[in-house]
């Protein structure tokens, strides 16, 4: 198992309804500035034209995750199938992690005294037909949870019929979250900056089965 | 470690849901906690109805150990499509509301003022019956001097029936006058119905004012914005503002507010007069066609004539004409919802209608749909006949006002003193007024004029602080409601079943109206007995008991029956035991889902499959037998111009002309009137109010979760001419009109035309009993003209020339 998600960008429309439902299915902390996902929105003028992307996000559930290598205590960790977790009782909140993360997905939870994140549901997303709070609950359907492992997933099949980027990617940490590049030219150009990698399943896979057998003896069974 | 709350001190009110330390909680945080235990504890999972907005999304409640503790979306059901917004899954806190109305109260201080006493039930039963055989001993029995109000709900249906049958009184208004109602009447009147847009199959979309992405409507926003930027469906979005749902358009068209019907009226122009309209279609289902062509042309409504109104370039105009007559029958000029922009709206929407019907895009895939209904039961109540119980005050507000009113109209009337019969008082259910009808003055005036304003509602709303009485309703979480169904391409009977007891004192609008109606029953009889000369002509020769049985002046009747009762006989009778199971089980019941319903994906469902779908009906209308669906009647989609149809209208054609209207002093047919259209003068801005995706209108504004999303509304101006005031982001400015001021922060952005500024209905709560919503922002309101248009005395939301300055 090697849990990951594509996610539709374009589908988006900042309802924030991903939001909701996380906070509602995790109990996270209240606050504004509480999130375990969010949406980036990327907006300006051409020629006095208004524009606006939107990047849906969340943690990336990195291979490469510097956030585990930084945690002193172990606190932070890779759980079953790779997902990045924090382990609340051994988190002393140096905040070492929210400084490495390239994606800023990290918080601290006041009520835990700990970093909090997301978990990819794995309280729900791992059974038969499961899948995470924020893809069950989106009207457009930007999300789709799965196993890069399994083949015959819908996740994979739709990798394999895709381009799809990564943010940040030069950060090297291996994301988990594939966007899914739109098919339409013109779009696809629109939502990416010049210097964004385009990938395919067939050119990435190899990369990322390598640091998944590298890294998988980390992972908790 | 986290902060432990004992379920037990959670359960006794909101002390566990207030701010605690810096760090509020939610209810499901105290939850997530104990993770192990809760596994342990009760569980179960109950369907119900989403009562956050009025989609009416199915959803499924987790309640562990009598708590619930989180909502999910229940993929049966087609309209909602396997989705829940943010206010849906935010509904928990409506119920853990910490400042939902507890238990009756009786007003104690001044109107206004917030100053209550808790009751019994029987008390505030008592208060009501005393004021309401004063009112109706001093007005002789004419019910109509007590006026009431809904908000749209599954419950708005039982509340009316007390209201309107039973009690009697003509007086009623809903949301329609301050919404929708010129839209759903341009285009029926037109097309025989407001139809449903087939976006999941449409190619070419214009939508105008319309805003999907942030005014949520199922299913359409969840159809077209997996079709938008290169996927199967062109996307015009016309509108001041640049919105979520502009940003997903193929052509943005900034227009001026309130010139839409001269941008249609041009399109219109270049369809005819470039012959790309669908001749064939129009020859056989329009009638009058030779008057609209002739009317179009010789007013001369050039995309050149329209450039200078709109703002929109005439050669965008043109362009968009051909490829939307190029893309037909599968084009559609979006109907759009809401309200009415200014006081050419019901024309505008007739020339929408028209402008899609000249492609041929009705009743056809891709276009303009009317679904299929399926039929549910009767309940049946008799209503007494009141000899005198007067007409409603408003008919003459406008051309055609209908039995919901004109919210504007009907309360200057009473504000102004000018009704032809007093209005002594006001049931108010699940709506409010004081935020939700421009000029918030004239409805305190109008409330501080009654003698009775009765308040049922969840939340202590500003229009609560000016009731008499304050009855708590329970959440759409704690009760059952009236049994569903709902038309559509994929139709679909819903019931909201209770997940939780009411908590605290609430009840159920159902429970409320028995107990009311128990308790008025009988004097209000005396009443009748008193004043009304048939029913004392009836008793001369007939039996005191029989008259009154009869006469259905027992009020509690229709509400004998639990809503549990009503619901199984309403559904039984068409579909029987099994399927009652079904609905229960599942939420959802339509014939064959069994077969029908496919999962395809962790995103993705079959409702019905493809050839069983309700596209074409009209033509099959005449054959449609309540049994037919039972069959999989269905029609599969034909060559649109092969079909000549019956439409619902008068001609059972599409209709160019409307004699009847002109008759009434209303335009027979959709025409531009420069002298109606509010101009900006230097120095001012015309204001323009809309939605969000965060809240429902101002229904949601307390709610925690929601407000963490938009703490507050700010005034949208367009960045040069922010620039020119002076005013930066995040300063504060005083924003005037005619009738109002309010201070609200300032975003100066780009996204918004230079002569127009905009800010989000529903914030500016003034109830000190809403804790989180109370003065964020600014009301809209408070600041809107409260101009009619002269078709259905519709609200003019966007007519309102306003001035600002930085304070
Ligand atoms: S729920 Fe979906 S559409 Fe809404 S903000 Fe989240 S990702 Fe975007
Ligand atoms: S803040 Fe906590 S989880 Fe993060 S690195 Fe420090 S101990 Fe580890
Ligand atoms: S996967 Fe779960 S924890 Fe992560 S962002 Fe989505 S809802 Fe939140
Ligand atoms: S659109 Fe949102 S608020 Fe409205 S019914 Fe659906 S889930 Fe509820």
């Amino acid at each position: 198992m090697n849990y990951a998600m594509a996610l539709d960008y374009q589908n988006c429309i900042n309802c924030k309804a991903c939001e909701v439902a996380c906070k509602e299915e995790n109990g996270v902390q209240l606050g504004a500035d509480k999130q375990r996902i969010w949406v980036g929105v990327v907006e300006g003028t051409i020629f006095g034209k208004p524009f606006a992307n939107l990047y849906p996000a969340q943690c990336n559930h990195c291979i490469d995750a510097p956030c585990v290598s930084v945690c002193p205590t172990f606190a932070s960790h890779f759980a079953e199938g790779g997902i990045v977790k924090v382990d609340a009782h051994k988190c002393i909140l140096c905040k070492g992690c929210m400084e490495a993360c390239p994606y800023d997905a990290r918080f601290v939870d006041d009520t835990m005294v700990a970093v909090d994140k997301c978990t990819f549901c794995d309280h729900r997303s791992l059974e038969e037909g499961g899948t995470t709070a924020c893809q069950t609950t989106c009207p457009t359907k930007v999300r789709l949870f799965g196993d890069l492992d399994d083949e015959n997933s819908d996740l994979v099949k739709l990798l394999k019929t895709k381009r799809f980027f990564f943010q940040k990617e030069y950060t090297g940490t291996l994301p988990k979250l594939f966007y899914i590049l739109p098919d339409d030219e013109a779009y696809a150009k629109q939502s990416v900056s010049h210097n964004t990698i385009i990938h395919t399943w067939a050119d990435i896979k190899p990369l990322y089965d390598e640091a998944r057998t590298r890294r998988s003896k980390e992972w908790k069974k | 470690m986290k902060v432990e709350i004992s379920r037990r001190r959670f359960l006794q009110g909101s002390v566990a849901l207030s701010v605690a330390g810096g760090a509020a909680l939610s209810s499901t945080q105290i939850l997530a906690d104990s993770k192990e235990k809760s596994q342990t504890l009760l569980m179960k999972k109950v369907p119900t109805i989403c009562e956050m907005c009025v989609n009416k999304c199915a959803a499924i409640a987790t309640v562990k150990n009598g708590i619930v503790t989180k909502l999910d979306p229940n993929p049966y059901f087609p309209k909602s499509r396997n989705m829940l917004c943010a206010r849906g899954a935010a509904g928990i806190h409506a119920l853990y509301d910490p400042d939902r109305l507890k238990y009756p109260l009786i007003r104690t201080g001044e109107r206004g003022d917030g100053q209550y006493r808790r009751a019994t039930w029987d008390e505030a039963y008592e208060f009501i019956k005393d004021k309401m055989v004063k009112i109706l001993d001093e007005e002789k029995d004419n019910r109509s001097c007590i006026g009431y109000c809904a908000g749209e709900g599954l419950a708005e249906h039982t509340y009316k029936t007390f209201m309107s049958d039973k009690f009697g009184s003509s007086n009623f208004l809903n949301h329609s006058t301050i919404c929708l109602q010129t839209a759903v009447s341009g285009y029926t009147l037109t097309i025989g119905g407001y139809g449903q847009a087939d976006l999941e199959n449409a190619k070419y979309v214009i939508m105008a004012g319309a805003n999907r992405a942030e005014a949520i409507l199922t299913p359409d926003t969840m159809d077209m914005f997996k079709r938008t930027r290169g996927r199967g469906m062109k996307l015009v979005v016309v509108d001041p503002r640049f919105t979520n749902t502009a940003m997903h358009a193929d052509t943005y068209v900034a227009i001026k507010p309130g010139t839409d019907l001269a941008f249609v009226l041009a399109l219109t122009y270049v369809a005819i007069l470039d012959q790309v309209y669908n001749r064939n279609y129009v020859a056989k289902n329009f009638v009058d066609f030779d008057k609209y062509q002739k009317h179009i042309l010789e007013n001369e409504y050039t995309p050149e004539w329209a450039e200078k109104i709109t703002g929109v370039p005439a050669a965008t105009i043109c362009k968009i004409a051909h490829d939307f007559m190029a893309a037909a029958p599968q084009a559609v000029f979006y109907q759009g919802r809401r309200t009415t922009w200014s006081k050419n709206d019901f024309q505008l929407r007739r020339a929408m209608a028209l402008f899609t019907a000249l492609g041929g895009g009705i009743d056809v895939k891709g276009g303009i749909v009317f679904g299929k209904k399926l039929p549910l039961g009767e309940h049946t109540a008799t209503a007494p006949m009141y000899a005198n119980a007067k007409p409603r005050i408003d008919k003459n507000v406008a051309a055609v006002v209908g039995a919901t009113g004109s919210w504007v109209g009907w309360r200057n009337m009473v504000a102004e003193g000018k009704t032809p019969y007093p209005i002594r008082g006001m049931f108010v259910y699940k709506q409010n007024p004081m935020l939700s009808v421009p000029n918030s003055a004239k409805t305190k005036l109008m409330f501080e004029k009654m003698d009775l304003v009765v308040v049922i509602d969840t939340m202590p709303s500003d229009t609560a602080m000016y009731a008499d009485v304050i009855l708590p309703e329970c959440t759409y979480l704690e009760r059952e409601d009236p049994v569903q169904s709902f038309a559509g391409i994929e139709p679909a009977i819903i019931l909201r079943e209770k997940v939780i007891e009411p908590m605290y004192e609430t009840k159920p609008v159902n429970d409320i109206m028995r107990e009311l109606a128990q308790k008025l029953t009988k004097p209000l009889w005396e009443i009748t007995k008193k004043y009304d000369e048939d029913i004392q002509a009836e008793l001369e020769d007939g039996d005191e008991k029989e008259v009154f049985e009869e006469g259905g002046f027992d009020l509690a009747e229709p509400f004998m029956h639990s809503q549990e009762e009503t619901n199984k006989h309403m559904f039984v009778e068409k579909y029987g035991e099994e399927a009652w199971l079904t609905l229960r089980e599942k939420g959802v019941f339509y014939p064959n889902m069994s077969t029908y319903f496919k999962k395809i994906d962790n995103n993705t469902y079959q409702y019905y499959p493809k050839d069983k779908k309700f596209y074409s009906v009209l033509k099959l209308e005449e054959e449609f037998d309540a049994t037919a669906y039972l069959h999989d009647t269905c029609v599969n989609p034909v060559d649109i111009a092969d079909l000549k149809r019956s439409f619902n209208t008068p001609n059972k054609k599409v209709e160019c002309y409307l004699g009847s209207m002109a008759s009434k002093g209303i335009d027979a047919m959709p025409t531009w009137k420069d002298e109606d259209h509010v101009k900006v003068p230097a120095g001012k801005f015309k204001f323009i109010t809309g939605r969000h995706a965060q809240f429902t209108q101002n229904s949601t504004q307390n709610n925690i979760i929601l407000l963490e999303l938009m703490r507050e509304n700010y005034i949208w101006i367009n960045d040069k001419e922010a620039e020119k005031l002076g005013i930066k982001f995040g300063d504060t400015v005083e924003v005037a009109s005619s009738i109002g001021k309010v201070l609200i922060k300032a975003y100066p952005t780009p996204k918004i035309i230079p002569e127009a500024v905009f800010y989000i209905h529903g914030f500016g709560a003034k109830s000190a009993g809403m804790t989180f919503a109370h003065r964020n922002g600014a009301s809209d309101n408070e600041i809107i003209e409260d101009t009619i248009e002269p078709v259905h005395g519709c609200a003019n939301m966007h007519d309102t020339l306003v001035s600002l300055r930085r304070v």
